[in-house]
């Protein structure tokens, strides 16, 4: 699979609570997931996401309701090439 | 997701062109950090930190001030925390290492001025930062000449109490930066309304000590091969140093130290354990200046050390937490602080001991001296550092660069011929 057809998941939260809470739980879980910027694509809100792979996506759904943590839905992202930052 | 516009507005800030930087940053963490393999689980604080880096730390520091607290920005290692947060203020760092805000300080500096120092200025000016617009006051200091005047031009928009660090280190020149402690407490008292007490320079001197025993034990997991830890990851945490909470910093950063202490058991790296391992001397490399960093470790080589002040002039040398008078406290706080071996020290002998040893702690293979363009005391005592190392038999290579994307590709050539000198 090419780099370009490889898509993460990241997980989108009304605030940094919410997703603290379902990071703790995740690794509690021993499910893998990054703290992330979120990726303008997802949303145009700064602050913090959970990347997920297309694997865990299935567990992730189901802590969400276990724990009843607040979401603003998961994005689908194709990622890209690794690149320096143009104007940052 | 989190909605900080408010708090943005209500800081004066123009956010239609922060948009611009809020914009950039997700691909370019992702391209630079997220793009790694097998980093660290306890980097995701780091992670976190950047994600929120103009939501969570500004949203503190607004709530302090709503407390009656008030907010110090400094730009310089030479800066004592310990006694803003004695008089119960905040310090922060002010971070000027991005592209963004260089057009805006070159609408009041000449061009060839440092980039740090434009951006810096940039970034007040252009009412794009949010820790610009909440700090009270800014601390400036004398370490170089396009600072000096910087201050004078930044001082019409807002208050900025400038350090006069001496420039030889002799007794007389020590003595001397006491005295500048003690105007600093001064000036402290008077801004915060707080009186700085013996117990509470101690406590704090105890807290910032704290911090850069944190980064000492960071900064020794890299010592070992194969490295437990990037460079890149080594060099945002510093950076994050500069601003982040004293304590919820050390605490994240030795739970970090623990994972990569356990790597280390295993055997464990993010390099193959013949990968060249490489030093970074020369000009700080403010957030989020991580050029030179993503170039060299995407070319198959660690940074496994930086001596910079965004490296270990920023930690090594602790305060002695032995005093109890006041007088004792400075005098402690003006000899460690003058143990820091800048550039704008003449002579500077100190600090080419320092990269000699650093060569020898860290087992370097190769050393970059990258000079900031436009930064003459780094540029120039390139020279000297390079010499030594010569002498030494250390291979060294010298870059001098901007924050802009222009030369990545010229760098990354060179340091290739580098890294394929070194014969690893």
């Amino acid at each position: 699979m090419s780099q370009a057809e490889i898509y993460d998941y990241y997980v989108l939260f009304p605030n940094h609570h919410e997703g603290l809470r379902l990071q703790k739980e995740l690794k509690a879980a021993g499910i893998k997931c990054t703290i992330a910027p979120t990726p303008r694509e997802a949303s145009s809100f700064c602050g913090i996401s959970l990347r997920i792979t297309e694997e865990d996506l299935e567990p992730v759904k189901q802590m969400i309701e276990r724990h009843s943590i607040k979401v603003d839905g998961i994005a689908r992202i194709r990622r890209k090439a690794a690149i320096w930052n143009k104007s940052c | 997701m989190a909605d900080y516009r408010q708090m943005w507005t209500d800081l004066g800030m123009d956010l239609e062109k922060h948009d611009l930087l809020c914009e950039a940053l997700p691909d370019a963490f992702a391209g630079v950090f997220l793009a790694q393999e097998n980093r660290p689980e306890g980097m995701d604080y780091f992670n976190f930190v950047v994600a929120e880096i103009h939501g969570v730390r500004p949203a503190e520091l607004v709530e302090h001030q709503k407390n009656g607290g008030k907010v110090f920005g400094t730009f310089c290692v030479y800066v004592p925390d310990e006694v803003v947060f004695a008089a119960g203020g905040i310090a922060t760092g002010l971070c000027g290492g991005s592209q963004f805000w260089v057009p805006g300080g070159e609408k009041v500096l000449p061009a060839n001025t440092c980039p740090l120092i434009k951006a810096s200025v940039g970034a007040r000016l252009d009412k794009t930062c949010p820790f610009f617009r909440i700090a009270d006051m800014f601390i400036g200091e004398t370490t170089c000449d396009g600072k000096k005047k910087a201050w004078e031009i930044l001082n019409q928009d807002v208050p900025v109490y400038v350090m006069d660090l001496p420039q030889m280190k002799r007794e007389k020149d020590i003595a001397a930066w006491e005295d500048e402690i003690r105007l600093f407490i001064q000036k402290i008292e008077a801004v915060t309304g707080n009186k700085i007490t013996p117990q509470a320079l101690a406590d704090n001197i105890k807290l910032i000590n704290a911090k850069r025993k944190a980064l000492i034990r960071l900064y020794n997991t890299r010592k070992n091969t194969p490295v437990p830890i990037s460079g890149k990851d080594a060099l945002l945490i510093t950076q994050i140093a500069f601003y982040d909470d004293p304590a919820r910093f050390a605490a994240q950063t030795n739970a970090l130290c623990e994972e990569l202490e356990q790597r280390i058991a295993r055997g464990e790296g993010v390099f193959p354990a013949d990968a060249p391992r490489i030093m970074v001397t020369g000009s700080p490399m403010a957030i989020p200046n991580w050029k030179l960093h993503h170039i060299v470790e995407t070319s198959g080589a660690a940074v496994v050390v930086e001596e910079s002040c965004t490296g270990v002039r920023y930690f090594e040398n602790l305060v002695d937490e032995s005093p109890s008078t006041l007088e004792e406290q400075v005098r402690a706080l003006a000899e460690r602080y003058m143990k820091i071996n800048c550039a704008c020290f003449t002579p500077n002998t100190g600090r080419i001991d320092d990269i000699l040893r650093l060569v020898k702690e860290y087992r370097v293979d190769g050393v970059i001296d990258c000079s900031l363009q436009f930064c003459e005391l780094y540029s120039t005592e390139g020279y000297l550092v390079q010499q030594a190392l010569k002498e030494a038999g250390i291979p060294v290579m010298h870059i001098e660069t901007d924050y802009s994307e222009q030369d990545f590709e010229q760098i990354r050539t060179r340091v290739e011929a580098f890294l394929e000198m070194l014969g690893k």
